[in-house]
């Protein structure tokens, strides 16, 4: 297949540099042994994909099964995802035992890999997602969640190199909740799609995360976050951290149906630039057709508080420490909202590792 | 009421004795339907321009037939016809009227409402037989123009129409036209300097405070402005002038396209206050008529301590896609963007403004109050940009939607791009309804519903009308009841 990438001329691509994945999807995988040890967190069900393949071996996939997603998606870059992917189908009020983990590991290349998680009523599940290595690991996850189902997300994107996208399209019946947090730390290029649909009364949806960013690395996301049903409520929560020459983008829309009221929809964007050189691009959108509803979106973009810091330095705190503790608390921010304890601490630790580079 | 309120009464209606006088000649022959190279070459001959400036049309025109138009605003703008057009001076073809009786009864409701009185009524609506009114009031403004040029003379400011400063200034024209915004900065631009039929041509002086008000209202030579408008303001160093453009009452004009370019340029230590009450045909209730308004406009803050301040009241137009920027390129340079834009029945506007920051510890500030009705789309769309040599820029944008009703939309477009860590900038946007309590209390104390809306309204809006010059203030205040009538319960 040819590969044809949109171009910054489109609106949803403007802040993007896809510039490195066509020679990326020329290369082939060099394989090799792999060693996922230290990406496992917990000791629930856990799988390991390297270069998008499934290693069975080193994998207890527990209530995922393999194979056929069946979905297609006409995004420019979810619509190369065909193909086998990971399934995840829980019955009525059923939780897996654990949180499930999915390791990515790339060795160059391209890889491109669907999954499905379908949640009937009142099921829940948490779903833990990491991306090591290098190359361009290509990923589309549809999800739909029944009445009062749970769904909680977590993706790690800590590639070394090459390129992550993710796009994720979901659906959310009547008091269902998805939350998904990302973490953008590693060194390779990012772009996050998500497409969200509250479709059903009273639905919740969170989307955001932390995006770290140093030398010329570049993390994009474009969020779309609708509310088609009456009463539905929706945070989106970023913090962008940029140094070097580094660039992070954030396109977070709210969509408001007609029809929609009650609908409770928080943005807050903020970033914070490291040095001289680096970038920072939001872009809070809110497009509302429902007039009982509350919009909030806030949005800050700047360098360390001055006063913050000459504080922590009359307390007796050097000035390097004072930077690195006012970073961590504004990336911890977002990421404190993870739900489960060992998740959470995995994630601020993979952050507290990208920052105590920065030391 | 306070004194001062009907002082100013007292000057809006002083003010529109004069104001209705312009009206174009109606014998003045016009060029043949359609665009092209000739109507170009025709309409600068008709104004006796010098080669450069036909030669930069053409330029302009070559370059508009490469373009397309934009279609990324959250606009729904019908295909227009270019060709279908006149381009010089066949505007103003409103349809003529025997008497006010048939004149559109909401149109003529509205008049009353602004209280024009009923011979400039008939002006505004062209029936006919009024032209001996419009030709009375243009004479007596004629001597009024006259005084007020007598006194700009004085203090050094040149105040001509584009026309007539082509002719007269030339190199000063030359200097500056197309320098802030390009022929080739958009479609419209581009089609603007092709076709340009007048505008506006204000210079003041280094140091000098401009004695008065400018405003479209007391110039002659420029009635018929209205398609293609082309203004350029320069301030030069140290200088102020503050300019009002448009009007309140609203103009039947069967121009469907309005495509106007403005350029400011303030110098070091200048100031220009740009001022703009826009209320043009909106169409009628199911969308039918009504004007495209697809204007550019931005200022260059050049100098140092430069301060460039766009406030807007939009209430007007079928299709409004508009946005005044500021590049603010002057250390220490200002710019101020405060809009006030009302949507109703299927009207459609997309306005906002683009602060670029390059001058090291510039400052903008934008409030944005958009109020949606009835069918009607409202979008804020707005780009703050700080580039990496702009150290200290301190940027606050606040954009406040309100809604009336379940059929309209209100849209919050802004974009944030930051190069330099010093900057500070901060977004807030909320979007809410009049509270069934809110109306309840002003009701209650006995105010009809629709006079309840209007008061909420204008308390909304606060922020921006009060930076408008006072009689426009006023006027602007009636008119935002006006525009929303018959939008709530």
């Amino acid at each position: 297949m040819t590969l044809a990438l949109p171009s910054t001329r489109q609106e949803a691509w403007r802040w993007s540099d896809l510039s490195a994945l066509p020679t990326l999807a020329e290369q082939a995988p060099r394989g090799g042994v792999i060693d996922a040890h230290d990406f496992w967190i917990g000791d629930g069900p856990r799988l390991l994909f390297i270069d998008g393949h499934y290693d069975a071996g080193l994998s207890r996939p527990g209530p995922v099964e393999i194979g056929r997603t069946g979905d297609a998606s006409d995004h420019p870059l979810a619509r190369l995802a065909g193909g086998d992917g990971w399934v995840l189908t829980l019955g009525h009020d059923h939780a897996p035992s654990g949180t499930i983990e999915i390791v990515h590991v790339a060795t160059g290349g391209a890889s491109h890999l669907p999954a499905r998680i379908t949640l009937a009523e009142d099921a829940q599940a948490s779903i833990v997602e990491t991306f090591v290595g290098d190359g361009w690991a290509n990923r589309f996850t549809r999800i739909a969640l029944a009445r009062s189902a749970r769904l909680m997300r977590t993706v790690r994107l800590l590639q070394s190199s090459g390129f992550q996208s993710i796009r994720e399209e979901a659906a959310i019946a009547e008091g269902a909740s998805l939350v998904t947090i990302l973490l953008g730390a590693g060194a390779a290029g990012t772009r996050i799609d998500a497409a969200l649909s509250l479709d059903g009364e009273g639905a919740f949806a969170e989307f955001g995360g932390a995006l770290l960013a140093r030398g010329d690395q570049r993390h994009d996301a474009n969020i779309v976050l609708r509310h088609a049903a009456p009463g539905g409520s929706s945070r989106q929560i970023w913090r962008a951290v940029a140094d070097d020459s580094a660039t992070d983008s954030i396109a977070a829309r709210v969509e408001v149906a007609r029809g929609a009221q009650q609908t409770d929809a928080e943005q807050s964007l903020k970033g914070l630039l490291l040095a001289r050189t680096a970038t920072i691009n939001t872009k809070p959108e809110l497009e509302i057709f429902a007039d009982d509803v509350k919009c909030a979106h806030g949005c800050a973009i700047g360098e360390l508080d001055k006063q913050a810091l000459f504080y922590m330095q009359s307390r007796g705190i050097p000035p390097h420490p004072a930077r690195a503790l006012l970073t961590r608390s504004f990336v911890a921010g977002a990421l404190e909202r993870i739900g489960e304890e060992a998740v959470r601490d995995a994630v601020l630790a993979d952050a507290e590792a990208w920052l105590g580079e920065a030391a | 009421m306070s004194t001062r309120n009907e002082e100013a009464y007292a000057a809006v209606e002083e003010q529109s004795r004069y104001k209705w006088g312009f009206t174009s000649d109606i014998e003045q022959d016009f060029a043949p339907k359609g665009l092209s190279e000739e109507t170009i070459a025709f309409i600068s001959a008709k104004k006796n321009e010098p080669q450069w400036m036909l030669d930069w049309r053409l330029k302009a025109y070559r370059r508009w037939l490469e373009m397309e138009s934009p279609d990324w605003a959250k606009l729904n703008v019908p295909p227009i016809d270019y060709q279908d057009a006149y381009y010089y001076a066949a505007p103003k073809a409103k349809p003529t009227l025997k008497s006010l009786d048939e004149l559109d009864p909401e149109i003529l409701a509205t008049y009353q409402k602004l209280g024009i009185p009923i011979e400039e009524q008939k002006v505004l609506a062209g029936v006919e037989g009024s032209r001996k009114v419009a030709v009375d009031a243009v004479f007596d403004s004629v001597s009024v123009a006259t005084t007020f040029r007598e006194e700009l003379k004085a203090a050094g400011v040149i105040f001509l129409s584009i026309s007539e400063a082509i002719r007269e200034y030339p190199e000063l024209v030359k200097k500056w036209l197309g320098k802030v915004v390009p022929q080739h900065d958009n479609y419209f631009a581009a089609l603007n300097s092709a076709v340009f039929s007048d505008g506006t041509f204000v210079y003041v002086p280094e140091g000098v405070r401009c004695p008065m008000e400018l405003s479209t209202y007391f110039r002659i030579n420029a009635a018929n402005t209205g398609q293609f408008e082309r203004t350029l303001i320069i301030a030069d160093k140290g200088s102020y002038v503050s300019y009002l453009e448009g009007c309140t009452a609203p103009q039947r004009d069967e121009n469907q396209l309005h495509a106007a370019v403005v350029e400011l340029v303030a110098l070091d230590d200048a100031e220009i206050k740009y001022s703009t009450v826009q209320n043009w045909y909106p169409g009628n209730a199911e969308g039918l008529g009504g004007i495209y308004n697809f204007v550019t406009k931005r200022a260059l803050c050049q100098g140092r301590n430069s301060k460039v301040s766009w406030t807007q009241v939009e209430t007007g137009s079928a299709i409004t896609w508009k946005y005044p920027s500021c590049v603010l390129a002057g250390e220490n340079s200002v710019g101020e963007f405060y809009s006030v834009a009302v949507t109703n029945n299927r009207q459609q506007a997309d306005t906002g403004t683009k602060m670029i920051h390059l001058g090291k510890g510039s400052r903008s500030t934008i409030v944005s109050k958009g109020i949606s009705a009835g069918h009607s789309n409202n979008t804020y769309r707005g780009l703050v940009r700080v580039g990496a040599s702009a150290e200290s820029v301190r940027n606050f944008t606040q954009c406040d939607s309100l809604l009336l009703g379940h059929d309209c939309g209100a849209h919050t477009v802004p974009y944030i791009e930051v190069k330099n860590p010093s900057a500070q900038i901060e977004h807030e946007a909320t979007t809410s309804r009049i509270s069934d309590d809110q109306l309840f209390y002003a009701m209650q104390r006995g105010l009809s519903q629709e006079d309840a809306v209007a008061l909420i309204v204008n308390g909304f809006c606060r922020e921006v009308l009060q930076q408008l010059p006072m009689e426009f203030a006023v006027e602007a205040q009636k008119l935002l009841g006006i525009s929303l009538e018959g939008s709530v319960g």
